[in-house]
């Protein structure tokens, strides 16, 4: 077991760009390995080589730390950090997102980085505004591994016949007209846009045009039920008026971007991250591109720079200090942010993501551009969500589903989500 | 008569079609390119593309998923075992031995299939968590040891107790004690309740996701369910292709497994039921 | 015939052993069958008594997992009957559930148990194609599958537009949903089926043979030989099948992505269970619906061991 191991852990660290000369068994695995450290994130095959390559390497350069990595699907990942934080062992350093950070920093599983282990890493690299969004009332409880930003993927060639130009500065109107031609051009088989009733995200950045946000700062609703009237009729006049999908296709909406209506060829734009940009590309098939939202106000696109992904440590753990010395590798180290590339989103370390901006091809060329391009315009990330934004997201979901059905006005379905959103922040 | 014969077959047949239909579409999708996998609902491929299968045995993370398929068919084994001994021996002594709270006790098992196991999921964990066996198949195996899924155990006595009363009694009279009754007369003529739990515990084993998620860290020791969820995730890109490609090779095992002892299942039911 | 009886005559829980023939002859094995019970003893009180009492105690609590679980007394239960609106859609989901797919999935299996039965039906190949489907289990594959089955344009929307029959897409409409979920499950009936096919077999030919020589016709042979003499094996899945309809999980899990379906339509009450558990860190409140769940199907079950006395026949008693 332990030599086979080995065997593959050379094997993979073989692969790593940088490694190739070295002959040396990795350090760690074998003899001397006083302190080990339990490493989980979620993703899938491909962002586990990778993320197992710098591994590797931090193992190497560490011989005394040996870390044990596991890995799952989004959905299975939560389930099983939540079983095994309640089994009294969550993984001494794990990946989390802004909808968990509440749930677990303010019930004390992380670690405040500002503290003792966790003043080993480094954010002087790190724009200060994303180094920031772990931070809940001034506790550091994880830093940003990857950063994203909210876009509209699109398809530019049917866009451009409907005579629409969606890269340019649009308002809602504008984009909803230009959405029903490229629908009505090809009989309405393929819809303008996915519709974006449901997103939350989507949601987020409409209210943040308008000087609203999801949540206030303490943890409540950002905005009151005439927002969401009129969100939902904007909504509804998308629908109605196919530029946007129809109630079944938005039904089996699904943030995989190979499962999503616009990897599926049902539409030609939808709202989501550009880091799953890449997906949706490889999944539809042609060439497509990010823009920012269309916006009423062309000065506000009400976008920010969003940590798509943290690294927590464990409060729990033994090993606070070599764990944080992974985060800090994961996060500063050149090689290791050249193995991981843009596979979670931009690097968060600035001179890591200039030297990569340097050398990218494809669609992550893409991706540095638009970020580049729109950092200018970002405004300032929103506070963490609070305990229950989860919670927000189904009912804001499956509320909406209500309306696109028939089965609720948006008046009542407004309420219900009123009603209900106030239980689910307590 | 013999156009009777036809036609029953052909009503089957097409009662195996439908049924089978998913399957098939199943098979077929794990041949299509990339770009038909998710966006073509067609059944088949427009050109067969075989890199599912050559991306999908290559595995995860630099696993192959032999390792995979190895780790699942250990676990299913020797669940197998486990789960036919422990339930077998508690079947007999629920269906043939008198002892006090045996009413209660009974109860007490069925009552255990009622509750969802979400809520006792975490307590469990804790259990194995204190005793050091989290990330081992320990979890997966030692629960069929001690007999934990009473379904089985229900199972097998409804099949003990229609085994004739007289041939325990005769042996009783030949001298032979309860545990020579139990080895010589019941436990072979219970055989078909052995393989109908053979059967099931294989395939429920071999495609159960949730536990073998929560108690797996080391991707080594991952099964074939849990490298199958490896290929699709959410939040990041997703490989279908290999993903329909290893689920229909994961079929495999199980569809070998069942027809070999299918045979063995009705057989063993006929020759043992005659003589009741 | 034997295979699977129900307790012979106390028709609830307990297999108390049959009354010797012989007077007196069996005696009490209290040590033998303490001895063959140990396994399943020390996995009851070592995995699963704790677990369950555990989970009862925090039935009664607030605990969000990670921090120390709160006592607030029938809180839970309070709010689940009275201001929980999902909660009473997912008791509404699971009793449609309930109701249609056990007697679907009962039929089915029986159905195509008896053609197995046949000389024809019996052999390998058959009672192999019709039990396959239950080998797939709940993966994302069988999702996806079902997906392709159901969706707009999808196998089985194209065949009933070509009958005139116009659905929307049965995965993604919340009329639908739950017919699709009901489907999947009743699609996956080799369970139930092999443990009928076992009890067919050993009805004995004889009794056939003799009905024929009456000229009975094969409905007649079908309510007054097979059902009679099944009826313990019907009795057995009916039992099972009832229980393990009350705990559906994976085939909503499967076909609603895991949050239920759209507008909640496949919100089954495991499912919300999972949900309020592990998603909404309310495992209190979870472990509160399980012991609902719990005495709800300790009540149907007891119901059905009850009824067992006037529909139950046992061949060894006549």
């Amino acid at each position: 077991m332990g030599a086979g191991r080995l065997r593959r852990g050379t094997a993979i660290a073989a692969l790593a760009v940088s490694l190739a000369a070295c002959g040396s068994q990795p350090g760690g695995a074998g003899g001397g390995g006083d302190v080990t450290i339990s490493f989980a994130w979620w993703g899938s095959d491909g962002r586990a080589t990778i993320t197992k390559q710098a591994v590797e390497l931090f193992q190497q350069k560490n011989p005394n730390i040996k870390v044990q990595t596991t890995f799952s699907a989004y959905a299975a990942y939560w389930e099983k950090v939540a079983t095994q934080t309640a089994g009294g062992n969550p993984p001494d350093v794990m990946t989390v997102d802004t909808r968990y950070l509440s749930e677990y920093g303010e019930r004390k599983v992380l670690l405040d980085l500002n503290e003792g282990a966790g003043k080993q890493v480094s954010l002087a690299d790190v724009n200060p505004e994303l180094a920031n969004t772990g931070v809940i009332g001034g506790k550091r409880f994880a830093v940003p591994w990857a950063q994203n930003a909210s876009s509209l993927v699109y398809d530019p060639a049917p866009y451009q016949a409907a005579g629409a130009d969606p890269s340019q500065p649009m308002t809602w109107e504008q984009f909803r007209a230009a959405a029903e031609k490229v629908s009505a051009a090809n009989g309405f088989q393929v819809r303008g846009v996915t519709d974006f009733g449901m997103i939350d995200s989507a949601l987020e950045i409409w209210l943040r045009q308008r000087g609203k946000g999801m949540f206030t700062p303490d943890g409540k609703l950002g905005f009151g039920a005439a927002e969401l009237k009129e969100y939902w009729e904007l909504a509804s006049r998308f629908r109605t008026t196919k530029a946007a999908t129809e109630a079944e296709v938005t039904a089996s909406y699904n943030t995989s971007p190979e499962q999503a209506p616009l990897g599926k060829k049902l539409t030609a734009a939808e709202f989501a991250y550009d880091s799953v940009y890449p997906g949706f590309q490889k999944a539809n098939g042609k060439d497509l591109r990010v823009a920012p939202y269309p916006s009423d106000d062309p000065a506000n696109t009400g976008q920010y720079r969003r940590p798509s992904m943290f690294l927590a440590v464990s409060a729990r753990g033994k090993q606070q200090e070599a764990s944080a010395k992974l985060v800090n590798f994961l996060i500063n180290d050149p090689e290791a942010g050249k193995i991981l590339g843009a596979d979670r989103g931009l690097p968060p370390n600035l001179k890591i993501r200039a030297q990569l901006a340097g050398e990218a091809k494809g669609t992550d060329k893409v991706i540095y551009d638009y970020e580049a391009a729109i950092e200018p315009k970002l405004g300032p990330a929103p506070a963490v969500p609070p305990k229950g934004a989860g919670a927000i997201q189904k009912l804001l979901q499956r509320t909406y589903e209500e309306i696109a059905f028939g089965r609720l006005s948006v008046d009542d379905a407004v309420s219900r989500f009123m009603s209900e959103a106030q239980k689910d922040l307590q | 008569m013999r156009a009777k014969t036809v036609l029953w077959h052909v009503l089957c047949l097409a009662a195996v079609a439908v049924v089978l239909y998913p399957l098939i579409w199943l098979a077929f999708a794990s041949v299509k390119p990339p770009s038909e996998v998710l966006s073509s609902l067609n059944l088949l491929p427009s050109r067969l593309v075989l890199d599912g299968y050559r991306q999908g045995w290559e595995g995860a993370a630099g696993i192959g998923f032999g390792t995979f398929f190895m780790n699942s068919f250990v676990v299913a084994v020797a669940s197998v075992v486990a789960n036919v001994l422990s339930c077998t021996l508690a079947a007999y002594a629920f269906a043939r031995l008198r002892f006090r709270f045996s009413g209660p006790l009974f109860a007490f098992m069925i009552a255990t299939l009622m509750l969802p196991h979400h809520v006792t999921l975490i307590p469990q964990y804790v259990i194995f968590q204190q005793a050091g066996m989290v990330n081992t198949f320990v979890p997966l195996i030692l629960p069929k040891l001690l007999a934990t899924e009473a379904f089985f155990v229900f199972l097998i006595v409804q099949f003990m107790r229609g085994i004739p009363r007289e041939l325990d009694e005769a042996a009783t009279i030949d001298g032979c004690g309860v545990y020579k009754t139990f080895w010589h007369v019941v436990l072979p003529l219970a055989k078909p309740a052995l393989v109908t739990t053979s059967i099931f515990t294989f395939i429920w084993t071999w495609n159960d996701f949730f536990t073998q998620m929560v108690y797996l860290n080391d991707a080594e020791k991952f099964t074939v369910p849990l490298g199958l969820r490896l290929f699709v995730d959410t939040s990041s890109q997703s490989n279908f292709g290999a993903m329909f490609a290893m689920s229909a090779l994961a079929l495999v095992p199980i569809v070998l497994f069942f027809l070999v002892f299918q045979r063995l299942l009705v057989e063993g039911v006929s020759t043992s039921g005659l003589k009741g | 015939m034997t295979v699977l009886k129900t307790p012979p005559s106390s028709a609830t829980a307990a297999p108390a052993p049959r009354k010797p023939r012989g007077a007196g002859r069996r005696r009490e094995h209290q040590r033998e069958a303490y001895v063959f019970l140990t396994p399943w003893l020390l996995g009851a009180i070592g995995l699963t008594v704790g677990p369950m009492i555990v989970s009862l105690y925090l039935s009664f609590t607030e605990y969000d997992l990670f921090t120390e679980p709160r006592w607030v007394g029938f809180e839970n239960f309070v709010r689940m009957f009275t201001e929980d609106d999902r909660y009473l859609q997912s008791v509404k989901v699971t009793l449609l559930y309930v109701l249609v797919a056990v007697p679907m999935k009962m039929i089915v299996s029986l159905l195509v148990a008896m053609v197995l039965n046949t000389r024809a039906g019996s052999n390998g190949f058959y009672r192999s194609a019709f039990y396959a489907p239950s080998l797939l289990g709940a993966s994302v594959a069988a999702a996806l599958v079902w997906r392709a089955m159901f969706t707009e344009g999808g196998t089985v929307n194209e065949l009933l537009d070509g009958i005139g029959l116009n659905t929307p897409s049965w995965v993604d409409d919340p009329s639908y949903t739950i017919w699709s979920v009901i489907l999947l499950a009743v699609w996956q009936f080799g369970a139930p089926m092999v443990i009928f096919l076992a009890g067919l077999k050993q009805i004995p030919r004889e009794l056939y043979e003799a009905a024929e020589v009456d000229g009975a016709s094969p409905v007649r042979k079908f309510w007054h030989i097979t059902l009679p003499m099944l009826s313990p094996v019907i009795f057995f899945n009916l039992v099972l099948e009832a229980i393990h309809a009350f705990q559906v999980f994976t085939p909503a899990f499967v076909i609603g992505g895991g949050r239920g379906g759209p507008a909640d339509s496949a919100l089954v009450y495991t499912l919300y269970l999972y949900q309020a558990g592990f998603e909404d860190f309310e495992m209190g409140y979870a472990s509160a619906m399980a012991w609902v769940l719990l005495v709800v199907i300790a009540i149907v079950t007891a119901v059905i061991f009850r009824s067992a006395r006037l529909w139950v026949f046992y061949g060894d008693k006549s």
